[in-house]
């Protein structure tokens, strides 16, 4: 075991989190269940007391203690880790969450032995992080040793912090903990008990004498790997690690958000512009220093009323540059009056993704293709941003033997189908498709649809579509009186003629 | 002292207008473009300037509705790299007719508009962006020179084709188009009138082209009168063997 590790972890083991996550009123002065694919995870000291268990079915629960039945909401559950993760971060940088599926219990665990100077030792450290604590609505438990893992199982067992504890102190503390605690590797366990090992220091016993080895070779690397992290072994017997592990950094999440505020009233659009560049620029600082690149951002603009209208703008590829970006924010700008005297301008950007590093060759001919293509990129996002997204699309083939069925509109980002079965390929297919058909007159004996149609080539028979809305019609090459090829047919359940394209 | 006698505004020569880019001046092939596309049929290449489709430039096709556009410009969109873009098509596309024709549609970009503001400025995109050829039918909104003159500017700075179709109407209206046409399906053919072409002046009546509609659209005979016809020219000409022909029926 390396004895070189000061590290000092505590362990944060909120055991009610699936019930208060959910904010419910009074769900201590009943008895209520939380549920997880109908099984009981967590009852309260009421339920438990009317003999509701853990993993019991819902009607059981239910018949046993006339319980309230919550399901469990594990969003939350991390929503609340996530507030208590950023509150945390005031007295360490270093935090991880921590999941135990088997005992469905989460909570955080804090790696505190560089921050303890700075809070006056680990007993005033301790009890400002518990002061804290009992300000929150959630009840937790506690547990400090070594290493994190070993920190969390000692959660489960309940010692006052003193202020000098040592490792051995730890390892002799964790040695009492029942192996039971490891139900989230339910198969090892079931192995330990078989073997007769009750108790974490049975455990700990036969690593001394035999070697982590043995274990290795029962019980799989997985399990052994989780040993060696509750009592921090270096399993690496040739020579020991120069470094330690090093520990995860809590980042707190971070976003985009500048204003402007203007001198006098802004009433046209125009006056805007120089705002929208600046906030721009410093967003794309923003992004650059980051490394990161955005594809959405919000535009807030108010006036002294407090009166607020919000523009979205999206791009169709992430964008770390500013240009693009002003593009599209002028023309939503452009597309709508402002509706009142501009105050203040805001740009805001939530959400924000690594860049994407693009390779590529290196090109001093200059390639037109590549400007072709990024003019392209950029053509398409100012199109959408001004008609909407639906307006531009590409068309595909669908497999049918209805003629509108089989035109598919496809957006861009997706495929389009282009294998056109026999039958298709060599019957006439005109090139426009009426969106509807248009019906046709009959005035003395021959067709008429904005002048006399002769009928040309044909029939072709459709067929289709029998399991929905049957459709059964010939199709015919037919000339209008000025010539133009159309596309008609007969329908054979209504007995009418249409007009459904036209040659061009 | 003496005051500065200001200075008289200096009145344009003729010169200096003859200079301008954009001035139209009959047969002076001076100022237009080049670069042209081959149209695929040769006997339109040879009434057009450069044998093909002027690029980077805006071409106006006049026509009563839908008249055979894709006959006109399938063969030279086959030949062009890039993007097909429809804006505002009087109606969908049919995909199998084009997978028919060879056209790849991942190429083809179908853009709808509301209205004429925004069909303005998608086109000026569009031109500008020479993304590949752009098709346009101007929506029922009439144009105005200004409007045109835009998007001919656009299409100017762009390296691709651009084509706006518009209705017949619009003939008889001037536009600052480079290349001008008229067509219209007869009963011979697709029938096209070169009548505005920058760089070349029209001295006498023009002569419209035809171009031969596919095989496919001809009428074929009713299926009772193939025998007919073929115990006519017995004597002369073996008849077709029936099995090569669609059975078909003939009039309604």
């Amino acid at each position: 075991m390396s004895a070189s590790s000061s590290r000092l972890w505590l362990a944060i083991r909120f055991s009610d989190l699936s019930l208060s996550a959910l904010k419910l009123d009074g769900s201590v002065e009943k008895p209520v269940v939380v549920i997880q694919k109908k099984r009981v995870i967590f009852a309260n000291a009421l339920a438990e007391a009317a003999g509701a268990q853990l993993d019991m079915d819902i009607t059981t629960a239910q018949l046993l203690s006339g319980c309230e039945v919550v399901e469990r909401d594990e969003e939350k559950e991390q929503a609340v880790l996530h507030e208590l993760s950023g509150q945390f971060y005031h007295f360490s940088p270093y935090i991880d969450r921590y999941y135990s599926d088997g005992l469905v219990q989460s909570g955080l665990v804090l790696e505190i032995s560089s921050c303890l100077k700075l809070f006056g030792g680990l007993k005033s450290f301790s009890e400002r992080v518990f002061t804290h604590l009992a300000q929150t609505p959630y009840s937790f438990e506690y547990g400090l040793a070594h290493s994190a893992k070993a920190a969390w199982y000692l959660s489960f067992d309940s010692y006052a912090i003193a202020g000098d504890e040592t490792k051995p102190l730890f390892i002799q503390r964790l040695n009492k903990l029942p192996i039971d605690l490891l139900l989230d590797y339910p198969k090892a366990v079931e192995t330990l008990a078989k073997m007769g090992f009750k108790t974490f220091g049975d455990i700990a016993r036969q690593i001394e004498g035999q070697s982590i080895s043995s274990f290795k070779k029962r019980l799989g690397t997985t399990f052994t790997d989780i040993l060696c992290d509750i009592y921090n072994i270096d399993q690496n017997f040739q020579q020991s690690s120069l470094f330690e592990k090093p520990r995860d950094i809590y980042r707190p999440v971070e976003w985009f958000e500048e204003e402007i505020q203007f001198d006098y009233p802004v009433t046209i659009v125009e006056q805007l512009k120089s705002a929208i560049e600046d906030l721009l620029q410093q967003l794309s600082n923003y992004l650059r220093k980051r490394q990161q690149q955005c594809q959405y951002v919000e535009w807030c603009i108010s006036d002294i009323y407090k009166n607020k209208e919000f523009i979205k703008v999206n791009s169709d590829e992430p964008q770390s540059h500013w240009q693009l970006l002003y593009d599209l924010t002028l023309i939503q700008f452009d597309n709508k009056e402002l509706p009142f005297e501009v105050d203040t301008i805001k740009l805001v950007c939530h959400h924000v993704m690594p860049l994407q590093h693009k390779s590529q060759v290196l090109d001093f001919d200059q390639n037109p293709r590549r400007k072709t293509v990024r003019d392209y990129a950029i053509t398409i996002a100012k199109l959408k941003a001004r008609l909407g997204d639906s307006a531009v699309y590409k068309l595909g083939y669908r497999d049918s033997r209805v003629p509108e069925v089989t035109n598919a509109m496809v957006a861009l980002a997706d495929k389009c189908n282009q294998e056109l079965p026999e039958i298709h390929l060599k019957a006439l297919r005109p090139t426009w498709l009426l969106t509807k058909p248009e019906l046709i007159e009959v005035k003395n004996n021959q067709l008429h649809w904005h002048g006399y149609l002769s009928v040309l080539v044909g029939p072709e028979r459709v067929i289709g579509d029998w399991w929905e809305k049957p459709v059964a019609r010939d199709y015919f090459l037919a000339r209008r009186h000025d010539n133009l090829p159309v596309w008609i047919y007969f329908d054979l359940y209504s007995k009418q003629w249409y007009v459904h394209g036209v040659f061009a | 002292m003496n005051e500065i006698p200001s200075e008289p505004p200096t009145p344009i020569s003729l010169e200096q207008l003859l200079c301008r880019d954009d001035l139209w001046m009959g047969h002076s092939q001076r100022f237009t473009t080049r670069a042209a596309l081959d149209t695929g049929y040769e006997e339109l290449n040879t009434s057009l300037l450069n044998q093909g489709w002027p690029l980077g430039s805006l071409v106006e096709v006049c026509q009563q509705g839908m008249q055979g556009e894709w006959q006109l410009f399938t063969p030279s969109l086959l030949r062009l790299p890039g993007m097909i873009v429809l804006l505002n098509p009087p109606a969908s596309p049919f995909a199998q007719a084009f997978i028919q024709a060879g056209i790849d549609l991942e190429r083809l970009l179908v853009v709808a508009v509301a209205n004429k503001k925004d069909f303005i400025a998608g086109f000026i995109e569009l031109s500008r962006a020479s993304i590949g050829a752009v098709l346009a039918w101007q929506p029922d909104e009439s144009m105005t020179y200004t409007e045109l003159r835009k998007c001919q500017l656009a299409a100017s700075e762009g390296t691709g084709i651009s084509v706006m179709f518009r209705p017949a109407s619009a003939q008889q209206q001037s536009s600052p188009a480079t290349l001008r046409i008229y067509a219209q399906i007869v009963s011979i053919g697709l029938e096209i009138t070169v009548f505005k072409q920058k760089g070349r002046l029209q001295t006498h009546q023009i002569k419209p082209i035809v171009l031969r509609l596919p095989e496919k659209w001809q009428p074929v005979l009713p299926y009772h009168a193939l025998n007919r016809n073929a115990s006519k020219t017995k004597q002369e000409v073996r008849p077709l063997p029936l099995a090569s022909v669609t059975p078909l029926r003939g009039k309604t």
